[in-house]
C-alpha cells in the first residue's frame, strides 16, 4: 500500500505550523523578551498565536476535506474540517481572552501550551485509529493538565490541576485498557477495522467492559455524570482561560472524538431492543442513561451555587446531558446538529469566561453577588455576558435555542418515544426551563443589583473587547443564520 | 393593499423602534417615546392595510412562506400569513396599544426611565404583531416566547419593588409551564407531519392533508394524535392567558405600571392564548367526528374555559384592589372566551376578544386615571367620592362597566356575550358551559356595581381621593376614543348583521331572525339586572363611610368572604403539592448521593434530615408566599445535594469507579453483542 | 489455561492493584504510581494480544512502545503537579487538597 506523502504533509501541515509557532513563541520569548514588561511578552505571544492559529485556519479552510488519508489512519471529511475550524476559532477567542486576564510571570510558555494543546484538538478530530486517537487525547490533556495549574500563586489553581490530572490519567488508564481489549477482540487497531470485526463476531463480556471502560472516558471528558466530579472543582480553581478552553474547544473535539469512536468503531454495539418491554442492550441506553442522571444532577445542582464558575460548571454538566443526546442521535442523523450545539456552546461558554477573567483582573471575587453593578462599572461586559448566558440558557433566537431545538429534534426523529432518546430529550426540555432560573439569577445581578461597594469602571483592553464582543456576534449571527453552519451537514 | 410577502413590515416597524430605543443614550428620554409612537401608528395603518386587502377575499389564506435553514434532510419553513382573523387582530392591537402609549406619555411623565419603559413597549407589541401574522407555529413560538420576556421585563419594571420583582418572576415561570406543552406539542406536530406551517398549498398543519393523519394516528387507549397535540397546545393558551388552574398569575402582574396592565389584559399578552387557540381551531376540531375519543380536546377547552370563567367571578367579588378586581375579571372574561372556543364558536370568541379589549382597555386605563389622581391609591375602600371630582374619568368608566356587565342592545359587550352564551346553548355534550355563563353574567354585574359605587359614590376616604381631580387631556383623550369603541365595537357582530362573523369564517353567514335567541337575551338581560340591583342594595344604597369598615358581604357570610379574599389558597395549594414534588425528587437525589458517597451512616443522616425537612415544610403552611417557598425549597435541598461534592479527589473517584461498575452492570445486563 | 489467559488474569491484577492504590492511598506519590500500574495492565494486555491473540502484524508492539512514552510523560507532569501542590500546602497528602468544594 502506498502511501502520498505530500497529501499527508499537507493534512498534518496546520499541526507541523501550530507547534511550530509554540516553539517559536518560546524561543522569541527567550531572546526578545528579557528585561522587557510582562504586558509585553503577553502581547508578543498572544499576537504570535493568533498568528499560527489564523495561519493554520486558512490552510485547513483552504484545502477543505480530503477523504482518508495515510491508508485511512486520519479522516478528513467534513466534520472534521468543521471542528478543526471550530477549535481554532476557539482556541483563537481563547487568546484574546487571556489578554484580559490576570498577566501571569510566564506568557510565552502559557501560549505555548495552549497552542500544544490545539494540536492535541485538532489531531482528536481526523484520528480514525485507537494509537493516534490515544496520541492526541493525551497530547491535549497533559497540556491542559499543566494550563489548569498555571496560576502559581494561588493554591486552589495547583489544587484544581492535581484533581484535574488525576481523575484525567485514571480516565485515560481506563481508555488504554478499552482499547487493549478491542484490540485483542479484533486483532485491529483502525476504527474500519474494528467496526467491521465486531459485526461479525464479538465476546459479550469482553466488550460490555470494553464498551464500559470507553464511556467512561467519554464521561470524563464532556463531563457527563457520574465521571463529572472533576468539573466543578477545575472550573473554580484553574485559571479562568484555561477553564475556558477546557471547557469549550476540549470538549468541542472530545465530541468529535469520540463521535468517531462510537460510531465508526463501535457502532455495531450500539443496537438497542425496544425500550419498553424487554431489557436494551448495547450502549446506546446506557449512553441514554448517563445523560438523563447528568441532565438531572448538573441542573439541579446548579440551583445552589454561590460560585459564578462552580454554577457555570454544573451547568455544563447539564450541557453535558444534552451533548450526550447529541452524540446518540448522531448515528441516525449526522453529526450536524451535535456539532452545532457544541461549537455554539464552546463560543457561549469561551465568552461568559472571559467575561469573568476581566472581572477576575479587576480584583473581583467569584461569587454571584460580586457582579452586582456590572451594568455600570463595564455595560461592553454586561452586554456580552447577557449575551452568552442567554445563549447558555437557549434563549431564541441566540445560538443556543437552534443548538438545543436542533438536537431535541434530531433526538425525536430517531423513533420519538419509541427510542430512549426520546424520553431523554423531553427530560432535557424539562430541564431547561430549571436552567432559566439560574442564568436569570446571573443576569439580574449583573443587570439590575446595584453595588453596594461602589466599585469603579472596569477597564477592559482592547483586545479582550473585541474577542468578547466577536463571541457575542458570532452568537448573534449563528442564532439569527443557523444554516451557516447547519446547512454545510 | 398589503401583499403577505410584506407583512413582516408590521412587527419590524415596533421592533426597530425597541432597538434603537434600547440603543440610545440614556439622557435621549424623547427619542424612543417618539420612535414608539411613529412605529406603532405606521404599524396600524399597514394594518388597516392589509385588512382591506384581506376583507377583499376573506377564503383566502394568503401566504409568503421561506426556508429557513436546512438541517440535513430536514427543512425549517417559516412564512407570514394574511387573513382577516390574523389581520383584524392586528390591527386592534395596534388601535388599543396607540391609545395605550398616549396614555403613557402622561402617566409615567416623572419617571426617570421613561425611555426604557416605551423600549419595553415597542417589544411587546411588536413580538405580539409577530404572533399575530405568523404563518407558522415555530415563529409563533418565538414570537410568544418574546411576548413572555418583555412582559417580564413590564411587570417587573418598577423593579426595586419586591414584590413588582416577585411578580415578574412569578408570570414569566407560570407561563413557562405551559410554554412546555406548546413545546412539546410543536415538537409532536412536526414529528408527525413534518412541518410547522399553518397553509402550506395543501401541505400546511392545518389543511386537510395533514389533519386526516394526524385524526387517523390512533394511540393507547383511543386517544388520536390530533387530540394530544391540541391538548399540548392548548396548555400553552392555558398559561398565557391565565386559565385555571394556571391563572394565578395574571392577577399578581398589576404590580406593573397601569398602562402595562392594560395593555396585557386587553391586547397583547392574555390575547395571545386565545388567539393560538382560535388559530390551530381546525386542529384542535379534527377529533369531532371521532367517537372513541375519550375526551375530546375542544371538550376540554370547554370545561376549562367554564371553570375559568365562574372561578374568576367568584374571587372578583372579594378583592379590594381596583386593579385586582379588574383583573380576576379579566381571569373570567378570558374563559368566556376559551368556553366559547370550545363549543365551537370560535368566531364568538374572536369577536369577545376584540370588544373586550376595547372595554378592559378603557377600565384599566380609567383605572390608571383614578390612581394617578388619587396619588397611587388603589385601594378602594380608601378612594369613594370620585364621581364629582373626576366627571370624565367616571363616565368613560361608567360606559365601560356598561359594555362589561353586557347592558342590552347598545354596548358592545352586550353583542359578543349574547354570541357566546347562544353557542353554549346548542352545545350538545353538556350544559355546564352554559350554566357556567349564566352565573358569570350575575357575578359580573354584581362586582362591577360594588366597584363602581366603592370608588367614585359616596365621600372620599383617603388622603388620595379627597385631592384627586381631573386628570389631562393626554389620558382623557385616549379613555373617550375608547369610550366610543366599547359601545361601538358591537355593532359589527349582531345577529340581525353578522358581519364580522361572514368575514371571519370566510362564507357569508345569514342574519338570525329577531325571535332566535330573543328568550336567551331576555333572560340574561334579567340576570344583569339582578346583578346590579344586589350590587347597588349592598353598596350603593348607603356607600361606605369609613375605610376600615367591613364589607358587607363579610358581615353576612366572613368564611366565605375570607376564603375569597384569600383567592381560593391557590397559591398555598401550589406551594403545597408542587413545591413539595419538586423538594421530594431533588431530596430522592440528594440521597441518592449521598448513598453513594458517604455510605450507611450518611444515610441514616439524611434520611432522618428529610423527615426534618418534610416535618417542617408541613408545619409551615398556610403562609401567603407559596411560590417563593417552593423555588426556595428547591435550593435549599441542592444545597445539600451540593454539600455531597467534599473536594476530596479520591472520593471523587470512588464515585466515578462505582459509576463505572453500575455502567458495566448494565451493559452485562442488557446484553453487548 | 492457555498462556493468554494467564496473561489477562495477571494484567487485571495489576489494573486492581493499580486502582485500590488510587482509591486508598493517601499519599499523592503513591496514588501516582498507581495510575501508572494500571496504564502498564493495559500495556501488557496489547503484548499477550499480539502475542496470542488473533491481531496480525506489530501493531500491539507498537501501541505499547508510544504508551510507555506517553506514561513517562504522564508521570512527569503528574510529579510537577505534586510539587506544586506541596509548594503550597507543605504536604503531599492527597486528602489535604479540599479548598474546593461544594
Amino acid at each position: 500500500m502506498s502511501i502520498d506523502y505530500a497529501l499527508l504533509f499537507r493534512v498534518l501541515l496546520p499541526e507541523a505550523l501550530l507547534t511550530a509557532t509554540a516553539l517559536l513563541v518560546i524561543g522569541v520569548d527567550l531572546v526578545w523578551g528579557r528585561g522587557r514588561s510582562r504586558g509585553s511578552r503577553l502581547q508578543m505571544a498572544v499576537g504570535a498565536g493568533l498568528l499560527g492559529v489564523g495561519v493554520a485556519a486558512l490552510v485547513i479552510w483552504q484545502d477543505g476535506a480530503q477523504g482518508s488519508v495515510w491508508a485511512g489512519n486520519l479522516r478528513v471529511d467534513l466534520l472534521a474540517v468543521a471542528v478543526r475550524l471550530g477549535v481554532l476559532g476557539l482556541t483563537g477567542l481563547s487568546l484574546l481572552g487571556l489578554t484580559g486576564s490576570r498577566v501571569s510571570d510566564q506568557p510565552a510558555e502559557y501560549v505555548a501550551l495552549a497552542l500544544l494543546a490545539t494540536v492535541g484538538f485538532l489531531q482528536m478530530a481526523v484520528a480514525q485509529n485507537l494509537l493516534l486517537a490515544f496520541l492526541a487525547l493525551e497530547l491535549a490533556s497533559l497540556s491542559l493538565y499543566v494550563l489548569a495549574g498555571y496560576d502559581r500563586s494561588r493554591p486552589e489553581s495547583a489544587e484544581a490541576a492535581l484533581k484535574y490530572f488525576l481523575q484525567g490519567g485514571v480516565s485515560a488508564a481506563l481508555l488504554l485498557f478499552g482499547f487493549s481489549l478491542l484490540y485483542g477482540m479484533t486483532g485491529r487497531i483502525d476504527l474500519t477495522g474494528i467496526s467491521m470485526a465486531l459485526a461479525v463476531h464479538s465476546d459479550g463480556s469482553l466488550s460490555a467492559v470494553a464498551v464500559g471502560m470507553v464511556l467512561a472516558a467519554f464521561g470524563f471528558k464532556a463531563a457527563v455524570a457520574p465521571f463529572h466530579p472533576w468539573a466543578p472543582d477545575v472550573y473554580q480553581g484553574a485559571p479562568p482561560m484555561s477553564a475556558a478552553l477546557i471547557a469549550s474547544a476540549a470538549k468541542l473535539a472530545g465530541l468529535a472524538f469520540f463521535w468517531r469512536i462510537f460510531w465508526s468503531g463501535l457502532g455495531p454495539l450500539a443496537a438497542t431492543a425496544p425500550l419498553l418491554g424487554g431489557a436494551g442492550g448495547g450502549w446506546v441506553p446506557v449512553l441514554a442513561s448517563m445523560c438523563a442522571v447528568s441532565l438531572l444532577l448538573g441542573n439541579l445542582v446548579a440551583l445552589a451555587q454561590a460560585s459564578i464558575r462552580r454554577l457555570l460548571a454544573y451547568s455544563a454538566i447539564g450541557h453535558a446531558g444534552a451533548l450526550g443526546l447529541g452524540l446518540l442521535s448522531a448515528g441516525e442523523v449526522g453529526p450536524g446538529p451535535l456539532f452545532y450545539y457544541a461549537a455554539t456552546y464552546g463560543l457561549a461558554t469561551v465568552g461568559a469566561f472571559a467575561c469573568l477573567a476581566i472581572l477576575d483582573r479587576a480584583g473581583d471575587g467569584d461569587r454571584i453577588e460580586d457582579l452586582a453593578g456590572l451594568r455600570r462599572r463595564s455595560p461592553l461586559v454586561a452586554a456580552c455576558f447577557a449575551v452568552c448566558v442567554l445563549s447558555l440558557a437557549g434563549i431564541p433566537p441566540l445560538a443556543g435555542f437552534f443548538g438545543k431545538f436542533v438536537v431535541f429534534a434530531a433526538a425525536f426523529r430517531i423513533d420519538g418515544l419509541g427510542h430512549p432518546a426520546g424520553w431523554v430529550a423531553l427530560l432535557a426540555i424539562a430541564m431547561s426551563a430549571v436552567s432559566l432560573y439560574y442564568y436569570l439569577i446571573l443576569l439580574k445581578q449583573a443587570w439590575i443589583a446595584e453595588d453596594v461597594r461602589e466599585r469603579g469602571p472596569i477597564e477592559v483592553p482592547p483586545a479582550a473587547a473585541l474577542g468578547l464582543l466577536l463571541a457575542a456576534g458570532l452568537l448573534v449571527v449563528l442564532g439569527a443564520f443557523p444554516s451557516l453552519l447547519l446547512g454545510r451537514f | 393593499m398589503l401583499p403577505a410577502s410584506q407583512l413582516w413590515l408590521i412587527p419590524a416597524l415596533p421592533l426597530v423602534a425597541a432597538a434603537i430605543g434600547a440603543a440610545a443614550p440614556r439622557t435621549a428620554r424623547r427619542l424612543p417615546v417618539f420612535l414608539a409612537l411613529a412605529a406603532i401608528t405606521g404599524s396600524l395603518l399597514l394594518s388597516v392595510v392589509a385588512l382591506v386587502g384581506a376583507l377583499a377575499a376573506p377564503a383566502a389564506k394568503l401566504t409568503a412562506n421561506f426556508t429557513w435553514f436546512v438541517a440535513g434532510s430536514t427543512a425549517v419553513r417559516l412564512g407570514w400569513l394574511l387573513d382577516p382573523l390574523g389581520a383584524l387582530m392586528s390591527v386592534m392591537v395596534c388601535a388599543v396599544s396607540v391609545l395605550v402609549f398616549i396614555f403613557s406619555i402622561a402617566y409615567l411623565r416623572a419617571d426617570p426611565r421613561l425611555g426604557r419603559f416605551f423600549t419595553c413597549l415597542s417589544l411587546f407589541v411588536a413580538a405580539m404583531l409577530g404572533l399575530l401574522v405568523a404563518n407558522s407555529l415555530l415563529l409563533l413560538l418565538l414570537c410568544w416566547e418574546l411576548v413572555g420576556l418583555a412582559s417580564y421585563l413590564l411587570i417587573g419594571f418598577w423593579f426595586d419593588r419586591p414584590s413588582a420583582a416577585a411578580a415578574a418572576k412569578k408570570a414569566f415561570v407560570i407561563t413557562r409551564l405551559g410554554d412546555l406543552g406548546f413545546l412539546l406539542g410543536l415538537l409532536w406536530l412536526f414529528q408527525a407531519t413534518g412541518s410547522s406551517l399553518f397553509y402550506d398549498g395543501g401541505a400546511g398543519v392545518l389543511e386537510a392533508g395533514a389533519l386526516e393523519r394526524l385524526a387517523a394516528t390512533v394511540l393507547p387507549g383511543g386517544w388520536t394524535a390530533a387530540t394530544g397535540i391540541g391538548l399540548l397546545l392548548f396548555a400553552g393558551a392555558v398559561g398565557k392567558s391565565g386559565q385555571f388552574p394556571l391563572h394565578v398569575w395574571l392577577p399578581d402582574a398589576m404590580e406593573g405600571p397601569t398602562p402595562v396592565s392594560a395593555l396585557i389584559h386587553a391586547a397583547t399578552m392574555v390575547a395571545a392564548g386565545v388567539f393560538l387557540v382560535a388559530r390551530v381551531f381546525p386542529l384542535m376540531a379534527a377529533d369531532q367526528g371521532l367517537a372513541a375519543v375519550p375526551v375530546h380536546a375542544l371538550t376540554a377547552v370547554a370545561v376549562v374555559g367554564s371553570i375559568t370563567a365562574l372561578l374568576g367571578a367568584v374571587l372578583a367579588v372579594a378583592q379590594t384592589d381596583m386593579k385586582r378586581v379588574l383583573a380576576y375579571s379579566t381571569v373570567s372574561q378570558l374563559g368566556y372566551m376559551m368556553l366559547a372556543v370550545g363549543v365551537g364558536a370560535w368566531v364568538a370568541a374572536v369577536f369577545h376578544l376584540i370588544t373586550h379589549a376595547c372595554f378592559k382597555a378603557l377600565l384599566f386605563l380609567g383605572s390608571g386615571s383614578v390612581i394617578h389622581a388619587a396619588h397611587h391609591e388603589q385601594d378602594s375602600r380608601r378612594l369613594g367620592g370620585l364621581a364629582g371630582r373626576m366627571r370624565f374619568t367616571y363616565v368613560t368608566f361608567l360606559l365601560g362597566t356598561g359594555a362589561l356587565v353586557g347592558l342590552p342592545l347598545v354596548f358592545s359587550g352586550f353583542w359578543s356575550k349574547e354570541a357566546i352564551l347562544h353557542a353554549a346553548e346548542l352545545w350538545p355534550v353538556s350544559h355546564l358551559p352554559f350554566v357556567a355563563g349564566l352565573t358569570g353574567v350575575v357575578l359580573t354585574a354584581f362586582y362591577m356595581t360594588r366597584l363602581v359605587c366603592e370608588t367614585f359614590l359616596g365621600r372620599p376616604r383617603g388622603e388620595g381621593a379627597e385631592h384627586a381631580h381631573e386628570s389631562p387631556r393626554v389620558m382623557t383623550l385616549p379613555l373617550a376614543v375608547l369610550a366610543v369603541a366599547s359601545v361601538a365595537a358591537g355593532w359589527i357582530g349582531t345577529p340581525a348583521w353578522p358581519w364580522l362573523q361572514s368575514r371571519l369564517t370566510g362564507a357569508p353567514v345569514a342574519a338570525q331572525a329577531w325571535s332566535d335567541g330573543l328568550g336567551l337575551m331576555l333572560f340574561s338581560t334579567v340576570l344583569v339586572g339582578v346583578g346590579i340591583a344586589a350590587g347597588w342594595w349592598m353598596y350603593g344604597r348607603r356607600p361606605r363611610v369609613d375605610a376600615r369598615a367591613l364589607d358587607p358581604l363579610a358581615q353576612r357570610w366572613p368564611r366565605v368572604f375570607a376564603a375569597l379574599a384569600a383567592r381560593l389558597w391557590f397559591d398555598e395549594l401550589y406551594a403545597a403539592t408542587l413545591g413539595r414534588l419538586l423538594r421530594g425528587a431533588a431530596a430522592l437525589a440528594a440521597w441518592l448521593e449521598r448513598w453513594v458517597w458517604g455510605g450507611v451512616v450518611g444515610l441514616t443522616g439524611r434520611v432522618a434530615e428529610t423527615t426534618g425537612e418534610v416535618n417542617r415544610a408541613i408545619d409551615e403552611d398556610g403562609l401567603n408566599t407559596g411560590f417563593d417557598r417552593a423555588s426556595d425549597g428547591l435550593r435549599r435541598t441542592a444545597q445539600q445535594y451540593s454539600r455531597a461534592q467534599t473536594g476530596d479527589v479520591q472520593g471523587y473517584l470512588r464515585a466515578v469507579v462505582v459509576g463505572l461498575a453500575v455502567l458495566a452492570l448494565l451493559l452485562i445486563w442488557g446484553g453487548v453483542r | 489455561m492457555s498462556p493468554l489467559h494467564v496473561c489477562l488474569a495477571l494484567s487485571a491484577a495489576l489494573f486492581c492493584t493499580g486502582l485500590v492504590a488510587v482509591l486508598v492511598r493517601g499519599n499523592a506519590i503513591l496514588v501516582l504510581l498507581g495510575v501508572e500500574l494500571m496504564l502498564n495492565a493495559a500495556n501488557l494486555n496489547f503484548i499477550a494480544f499480539w502475542r496470542f491473540g488473533p491481531g496480525g502484524g506489530e501493531v500491539g508492539l507498537v501501541f505499547v512502545l508510544f504508551s510507555i512514552a506517553v506514561a513517562a510523560a504522564e508521570a512527569a507532569v503528574g510529579m510537577a503537579l505534586v510539587i506544586a501542590v506541596h509548594r503550597h500546602l507543605r504536604t503531599i497528602r492527597v486528602a489535604a487538597a479540599n479548598r474546593l468544594k461544594g
